[in-house]
């Protein structure tokens, strides 16, 4: 199970370092990252990547731990979280966007206002995110990720928000996202993007 | 009451906007000068504006009036409400004092039963009968929230109901609130006989501007749906094609909607946006406004209709917001150069911005792309996260599949490149590998590396001439250089103060905009 997750935080951050993949899987997996980079399944270098036999590999794991789950439950558990998913890509872009341009984030009000629109999602995607570790334990490590990045947005630390190469809220749920089209076996052209 | 709550907009309304409702205003505008409009009534905005307070009341008491309004439709078209032979159908459309475009409903093709759909399809086709009542059917379930009655006269109840409501909608709110436009009123409803450009092949419908709204050039421009009506030109979900195609199918329909496009510009001294319908080659104006513009097209055209006679100096400096001199300094994409250049692809701006380079479909390529130093602009059908290593050595993104709010969409946004969401199916395919330029502020990638350039108070002709104008009529004259006082900003508050101290000349880094603000306090 550790192989799966440090083979699938690689596939989900693309290239990502040493200490990055170890913040987001929540602790050190050097000797597994070690094991992997001597067996080819990683390619090592200023960044982690996937090799073509890692992403095989992955694959593989991931076809397994898919044909051990009630796909049911977690098709139900998908659609929780597709009912929130827009609300949650609205408050970004009104967070991002006001009136049509960019937010110069000087009228608090309206800041404040998108804001607590996240604490409404992040109570409704909360109990999406624990059915569907009932069936696949590896994604509850996305509800510790989530409350995080939470915790240093009410600090007022916004970037937590949005900014890419995080593990912000946005960049997290979008993992989540992924993880979920994956787990149900289907394609985000047939989805929501 | 000061008016009567039911005007016929027939040439003779002779009431302001406030009272007709801009479009009403403009529907009567264009009948009192002899332009084909089909006949409508108006519901005054007073009577929007007591809805709001007693809805029943108000409706009941104007429903007689309403009645009667439909009679002389009927007896202007020959047709009859309701009943066949010859049916009549009517719009219902919202209109507001300030035009506040697609703000509130507009409802279609009201009058429709099983009877009324026979008598359609015996008049033009069956087609063309099934085809006017899913336009009426579908968006009036949408905008009123229930199926359409069966009875023509609930239908048309119940959406003149549901427009003076959209006057409270959460979007027309917003709108005011940022327009700074006065929410107490409400709104007027013009009901107006149907024309239809889904009849046949010699029909159509389309928009056309006395002059080129972008660039600002003097040259007709404009779209045209053959086949369509009014509401797919204006969604935007159907591919129009250019004005210019229907020169050449129906040159007679041309030359009087032109020459009809540009006695409504002398009428109202100013540009004008006019929507059309072509049915069975006869010529109908629905609505004519004062055109929205670039900023470039704002100073062009002001100082054309100086030229023309229509304006005069005083008006002409009006015309042109310091925020469009503002933009116009910074470096943008001239509308002449993106409009010459080919449209290879359109879709949602998502990321604010114009950027150029090579598309590439692949993140490693990008990257590697990126290493030797190109500029990089990313096409893929959707965003994956491990995407955004290819993201952030882009300039430009673009996307096949997803809407504003997608996760590339908010990427895009949070890394501040350009970009353009939803293409369509096959974008990334046929992008690949050109040079293109993704232009984030319209939704468009066009071909080529697009130069970005600014205008200048000092080199471009246009401005300098602007600032020769206001040199006359502005209380402070402005200078870029010379033996004057020296204003160190162009602000309201700085200009007061040089005019307070008695100036009547300074020296500006931006004389124009100094001017401007000079007329604006002193106005």
């Amino acid at each position: 199970l550790t192989e799966l997750s440090v083979l699938q935080a690689v596939r989900l951050k693309g290239r990502v370092s040493r200490d990055d993949l170890s913040a987001t899987l929540g602790e050190d997996r050097f000797e597994v990252i070690d094991r992997l980079v001597a067996s080819g399944l990683l390619l090592d270098g200023p960044t982690l990547r996937l090799s073509p036999e890692g992403r095989g590999r992955l694959e593989g794991l991931l076809a397994d731990e898919r044909s051990r789950v009630d796909t049911a439950a977690v098709l139900a558990a998908y659609d929780e979280f597709r009912s929130v998913n827009p609300e949650f890509k609205a408050l970004v872009t009104d967070w991002q966007l006001k009136d049509g341009q960019p937010n110069t984030h000087q009228d608090a009000l309206y800041d404040a206002a998108v804001l607590a629109r996240l604490d409404d999602v992040h109570q409704r995607v909360t109990p999406a995110i624990a059915a569907v570790a009932f069936q696949l334990p590896r994604l509850s490590r996305y509800s510790v990720k989530l409350q995080t990045a939470l915790d240093n947005i009410h600090a007022g630390q916004t970037m937590w928000l949005a900014r890419p190469l995080i593990d912000s809220y946005h960049t997290v749920w979008f993992e989540l996202h992924e993880e979920l089209i994956l787990a149900t076996g289907r394609t985000r052209e047939n989805d929501d993007a | 009451m000061s008016t009567r709550p039911v005007i016929p907009l027939d040439g003779e309304a002779s009431s302001p906007p406030d009272v007709l409702g801009h479009k009403g205003h403009g529907i009567d505008m264009m009948r009192r000068n002899g332009l084909p409009v089909p006949p409508a009534f108006c519901i005054t905005a007073e009577v929007g504006a007591r809805y709001r307070a007693e809805p029943e009341a108000t409706i009941d008491a104007i429903w007689d009036d309403v009645l009667a309004g439909l009679r002389t439709l009927e007896a202007a078209t020959s047709r009859t409400f309701g009943r066949g032979p010859h049916p009549l159908l009517v719009s219902v459309r919202s209109g507001a004092a300030v035009s506040m475009p697609g703000m509130m409903d507009t409802l279609l093709d009201l009058g429709f039963s099983d009877d009324v759909e026979k008598a359609l399809a015996a008049e033009g086709s069956a087609e063309f009968a099934r085809d006017s009542r899913r336009r009426f059917t579908e968006p009036y379930q949408r905008i009123v929230t229930r199926p359409a009655p069966a009875d023509p006269y609930q239908q048309l109840r119940a959406a003149i109901e549901s427009v003076f409501t959209s006057w409270d909608s959460p979007r027309a709110v917003a709108y005011r609130a940022h327009q700074g436009l006065d929410d107490s009123d409400g709104t007027a409803v013009v009901v107006q006989a149907m024309v239809f450009g889904n009849i046949n092949t010699n029909s159509g419908a389309g928009v056309v501007f006395s002059r080129n709204p972008m660039t600002g050039a003097n040259e007709e421009f404009g779209e045209w749906l053959p086949g369509g009506q009014g509401d797919d030109v204006v969604s935007g979900t159907v591919d129009v094609e250019p004005i210019a195609v229907l020169r050449s199918q129906q040159p007679g329909v041309y030359d009087q909607l032109v020459s009809a496009a540009r006695s409504l510009e002398r009428l109202s001294s100013d540009v004008q946006e006019v929507e059309f319908t072509i049915q069975d080659g006869t010529l109908w104006l629905l609505q004519t406004r004062a055109a929205k513009r670039s900023a470039q097209a704002a100073v062009r055209l002001a100082l054309q209709l100086l030229d023309d006679g229509l304006i005069d100096e005083a008006e002409t400096l009006r015309r042109i917001a310091p925020m469009h001199v503002e933009a116009l300094l910074q470096p943008s994409l001239q509308p002449e150069i993106r409009m010459a250049a080919q449209l290879l692809a359109t879709g949602l701006p998502a990321g604010p911005g114009v950027a150029s380079g090579r598309a590439y479909t692949e993140v490693d390529e990008a990257i590697d792309a990126a290493d030797r130093g190109e500029d990089v602009i990313l096409v893929r059908n959707h965003t994956s996260p491990d995407d955004i290593h290819g993201m952030l050595v882009a300039r430009g993104i673009v996307t096949e599949t997803g809407g504003a709010t997608s996760h590339a969409a908010v990427v895009s946004r949070e890394l501040g490149r350009a970009a353009v969401v939803g293409c369509g199916g096959g974008v990334a395919e046929s992008l690949a590998g050109k040079v293109v330029t993704v232009d984030g502020n319209h939704g468009e990638v066009r071909e080529g590396s697009l130069q970005l350039s600014a205008w200048s108070e000092d080199n471009t002709p246009e401005l300098r001439e602007l600032a020769d104008i206001a040199r006359r009529v502005s209380p402070l004259r402005a200078h870029a250089r010379g033996d004057y006082p020296r204003l160190d900003r162009h602000t309201e508050a700085e200009v007061r103060n040089a005019m307070a101290s008695g100036h009547s000349d300074v020296v500006s880094a931006s004389p124009l905009l100094a001017m401007l603000a000079a007329i604006r306090v002193s106005s």
